[in-house]
């Protein structure tokens, strides 16, 4: 399977069918090793067509990038993602009556399809859900009657003759606008927010409920999970992700701290308390140790493409379920098992408490996810076959082949191995994205945005 | 990466996170408090279980020795009784912890400290919880505790047998002694601590909370919380199948503890006290907890009615004064009232020092209660002498700590 004869032997690894080789495309952001904090990458989403990549930061802005026009002259490579828009989304708050400060990191960016010449996104921090218009503008009014062109309005005595203004082209700008604020429904920290597929509703989570939102109406949500005890002392999960169906409107599941995964319908009642499907595999118990319940927390639930199957996140694995079998995942994937003996040094320095994305591709065929030492893996559904690779900017040449890394559990190291106890646990890449459409794929370490996509000959 | 995976270190490492969550920016993170309390309720099982499996055995071997000294005041039945449920404790608290792995992260080994001077330590707290379960047991209702520490075999030797709360609650199988105030625990030997097989209860850490009974048990060692005020909440982690049927249990279920929990409700906004009845439904609120053989009691057991009132902030930190005993400096408005003590706490705790046996073994005692019992902060517990000075102030802390989730919620 590792084809070893020469440094640069090519490793046919993970694809959608074929064996796809990955190449660096494009890094954005800072170079320094000095990261600011607000420059953080907190989310990253590719919209529908997967022309533009939206990023938030802890900062509270977001910035989108978008793919320039494939150019035919330069058939090997895709068009490049350059910057589209940046706006400050969110700004730090402080809940007085609680002594609380609100922090504007985005937790979440969806986008919604396009309807029109604008493009609407969703951004959300802890408490407050946003709706924002980007749109563009490269005409503008010319020749005003009143006003000269800098907007002082002219002497009236001074006008002779009559004008009208027309519309000349002008250099693109693009605008944010927020065209809708969600505010005020949620006490605990909002986690997920997903769009319904009937593009008028969507779905906000924090640690304990769940609230149904129209896009169009800010002043009221409705609430429709409520897990919160009637004493807080027996609180023993809360809920960590959530995510509708992409076809089924009615129909959307949530994760839970305790490794489970809840199917609710919305038909059934008002409030969606009890599940409809209850998705849970029985811990093994010869793992069993003082984390057994941090590791199984769920940090992450995405339906695939097709809506059959859906994928978790947990601290060590990736599972994937299929939505008609409740009592164990149809594959398990183990993302970085050599951790498994590390864990009480992940917890003292808090590592264990990551929360790592995952995604599919767009034919559902293969999974990626993140990992620490500025790794991310990647899973063939299809050929079983997986692999890791590294966000790096030593690889920065584009069009570089991305060399498959592997870790070293135990044992002798071999060359290019790395050994666990070299790994850099604040180098983690937490957030993914993959294009809808093509092997185009954006990573996110600390402060760094990478791009990478696959050979074209 | 080696870290010494030490149940002791483990618990103040958590107690660090939880503690420092109060003033992370952002706010208190539900989600990763609650997984920290499960580490904590998990390392206190193990450190527990260890404790008691060691000095299990010593009793065992004393008991021969006392049981002919001791006819006159015990029924015979008792001991067998204690006796004979004792066996099935330590092979259920072996096998519960068999299977825990520690992760391999280094030595497995939790740290054991020299079994006389941890005894010695735990031994005094027990006296100290003694002292205040008389100045408690004033009125004629027996609680199920109380019923059951007077019921228990008092050993002029000092060998108490150990009354989980849990175990207490059950039916009475002949208290001879109920209502009679304990006799004061002589100076001696080992108490009686019973093996802590808490891995009884599930990952719920309610119900291992439930299982820890925070009801009375006079002759539970750890009783430090205890010593800090005159509930009578903390107590071992402990089987509660293993002393089912053993001792009385009281009529009255609500009031075996007394115990003070003050709770900010996020939503309402509503602070709330509540006094009494609270600590039992932390002991049988789960179905899972086998002491409750008739499963859980409901809501309607629970806590007894707190007082409310609305949430001024400058009114809490005033509340949150009285409670605190005059042992804190003034605290800056908007933090956690407690802080201040904790900080000075954690350096006490700090793992780079020795870990204090002692300090670890009330650190224990005092979450013993499961997270639930706040300790009451009644007048008279700045009477009681300190069992261990210096510590007074963080065991007060490190009480109004509390669930995890007033911990939280609570600031």
């Amino acid at each position: 399977m590792f084809l070893k004869f020469s440094p640069r032997a090519m490793f046919y690894g993970a694809g959608g069918g074929n064996d796809i080789q990955w190449c660096f495309s494009q890094v954005k952001g800072a170079v320094d090793d000095d990261v600011a904090e607000a420059d953080i990458i907190s989310t990253v989403e590719f919209n529908h067509s997967g022309e533009l990549l939206a990023t938030g930061d802890k900062g509270g802005r977001v910035v989108i990038f978008q793919q320039e026009q494939e150019n035919k002259i330069q058939s090997h490579s895709r068009g490049e993602y350059n910057v589209y828009s940046t706006f400050q989304s969110h700004e730090p708050e402080f809940d007085y009556l609680k002594s609380l400060e609100i922090e504007e990191k985005i937790n979440k960016i969806r986008w919604l399809p396009q309807k029109n010449a604008a493009q609407f996104l969703l951004s959300t921090n802890d408490k407050t859900i946003k709706l924002w218009k980007i749109s563009e503008r490269d005409k503008r009014p010319e020749g005003y009657n009143l006003k000269e062109e800098d907007g002082r309005f002219r002497d009236p005595t001074t006008v002779t003759t009559l004008r009208v203004p027309v519309f000349r082209p002008m250099d693109l700008m693009v605008e944010a606008s927020p065209r809708r604020i969600f505010a005020n429904a949620h006490t605990y920290h909002i986690n997920s927010i997903s769009i319904n597929s009937d593009y008028e509703t969507y779905l906000s989570a924090d640690d304990l409920r769940i609230n149904l939102w129209h896009l169009e109406i800010t002043d009221r949500s409705f609430n429709i999970v409520d897990i919160k005890p009637a004493n807080m002392e027996e609180l023993t999960e809360v809920i960590t992700a959530a995510e509708f169906h992409p076809n089924s409107c009615n129909t959307f599941v949530y994760s839970s701290s305790k490794g489970t995964i809840r199917l609710c319908d919305m038909r059934a009642s008002a409030l969606c308390d009890r599940h409809s499907k209850l998705f849970e595999e029985p811990e093994d118990p010869s793992n069993r140790s003082f984390f057994s319940e941090i590791i199984s927390s769920i940090s992450d639930v995405k339906f695939s493409h097709s809506g059959r199957y859906m994928m978790t996140r947990d601290y060590l694995s990736v599972k994937i379920w299929d939505l008609n079998m409740e009592n164990r995942p149809v594959e398990t994937y183990q993302v970085h098992e050599y951790l498994r003996s590390k864990l009480c040094s992940l917890y003292e320095n808090d590592c264990i408490f990551d929360k790592f994305e995952c995604c599919w591709n767009g034919s559902d065929s293969v999974v990626m996810t993140g990992s620490y030492n500025n790794f991310f893996r990647m899973f063939d559904r299809n050929t079983k076959r997986d692999i890791t690779l590294e966000a790096s900017r030593e690889n920065n040449k584009p069009r570089t082949v991305l060399k498959p890394r592997k870790v070293c559990a135990s044992g002798k190291r071999k060359k290019d191995e790395i050994s666990v106890d070299s790994l850099d646990f604040n180098k983690k890449i937490l957030h993914t994205a993959w294009h809808p459409k093509e092997n185009i794929i954006a990573v996110a370490t600390t402060n760094n945005l990478y791009i990478f996509q696959d050979k074209v000959n | 990466m080696e870290c010494a995976l030490d149940a002791q270190s483990l618990i103040s490492i958590s107690l660090r996170k939880i503690h420092s969550s109060r003033t992370q920016r952002g706010g208190i993170k539900l989600h990763k408090n609650l997984l920290v309390s499960y580490v904590l309720r998990n390392a206190r099982q193990l450190y527990l279980s260890e404790r008691y499996a060691e000095l299990y055995r010593r009793q065992q071997q004393q008991q021969q020795q006392q049981q002919q000294q001791q006819q006159q005041q015990q029924p015979p039945h008792h001991q067998h009784q204690h006796l004979a449920y004792a066996a099935p404790g330590i092979p259920a608290s072996a096998a519960d912890f068999g299977p825990l792995q520690l992760g391999g992260c280094g030595d497995a080994e939790a740290r054991e400290p020299a079994p006389r001077h941890q005894l010695h330590q735990l031994h005094q707290l027990h006296q100290l919880h003694l002292q205040q379960q008389l100045h408690q047991h004033q009125h004629p209702a027996p609680r199920g505790c109380a019923a059951a520490a007077a019921g228990a075999p008092a050993g002029g030797a000092g060998a108490l047998s150990e009354l989980p709360g849990c175990a207490a609650l059950q039916p009475p199988h002949g208290a001879p002694h109920r209502g009679q105030p304990l006799e004061p625990l002589q100076p001696g030997p080992a108490p009686l601590p019973p093996p802590a097989p808490a891995a009884l209860c599930p990952r719920d850490p309610r119900a291992s909370a439930a299982c820890s009974a925070p009801s009375v048990p006079p002759g539970a060692a750890p009783q430090a919380a205890a010593a800090a005020s005159p509930s009578t909440s903390p107590a071992p982690a402990s089987s509660p199948g293993f002393y089912r049927g053993a001792y009385p249990a009281p009529s009255d279920f609500g009031v075996h503890c007394s115990s003070q929990t003050t709770v900010l409700d996020l939503d309402t906004h509503v602070v709330t006290t509540v006094e009494n009845g609270y600590l039992h439904q932390d002991c049988c609120a789960s179905a899972h907890c086998p002491c409750c053989g008739q499963g859980a009691p409901g809501p309607g057991l629970a806590s007894a009615a707190g007082c409310k009132r609305k949430y001024y902030p400058g009114q809490e930190e005033e509340d949150d004064d009285d409670e605190d005993a005059g042992d804190l400096e003034a605290e800056p408005p908007g933090v956690a009232p407690f802080a201040p003590c904790k900080r000075a706490r954690f350096e006490d705790f700090c793992p780079d020092s020795s870990p204090d046996a002692s300090n670890i073994s009330n650190l224990i005692s005092i979450f013993g209660s499961g997270f639930s019992g706040l300790v009451s902060r009644q007048p008279d517990s700045s009477e009681q002498p300190p069992p261990l000075n210096g510590q007074l102030c963080a065991k007060q802390a490190l009480a109004s700590l509390g669930a995890w989730t007033r911990a939280i919620v609570a600031f």
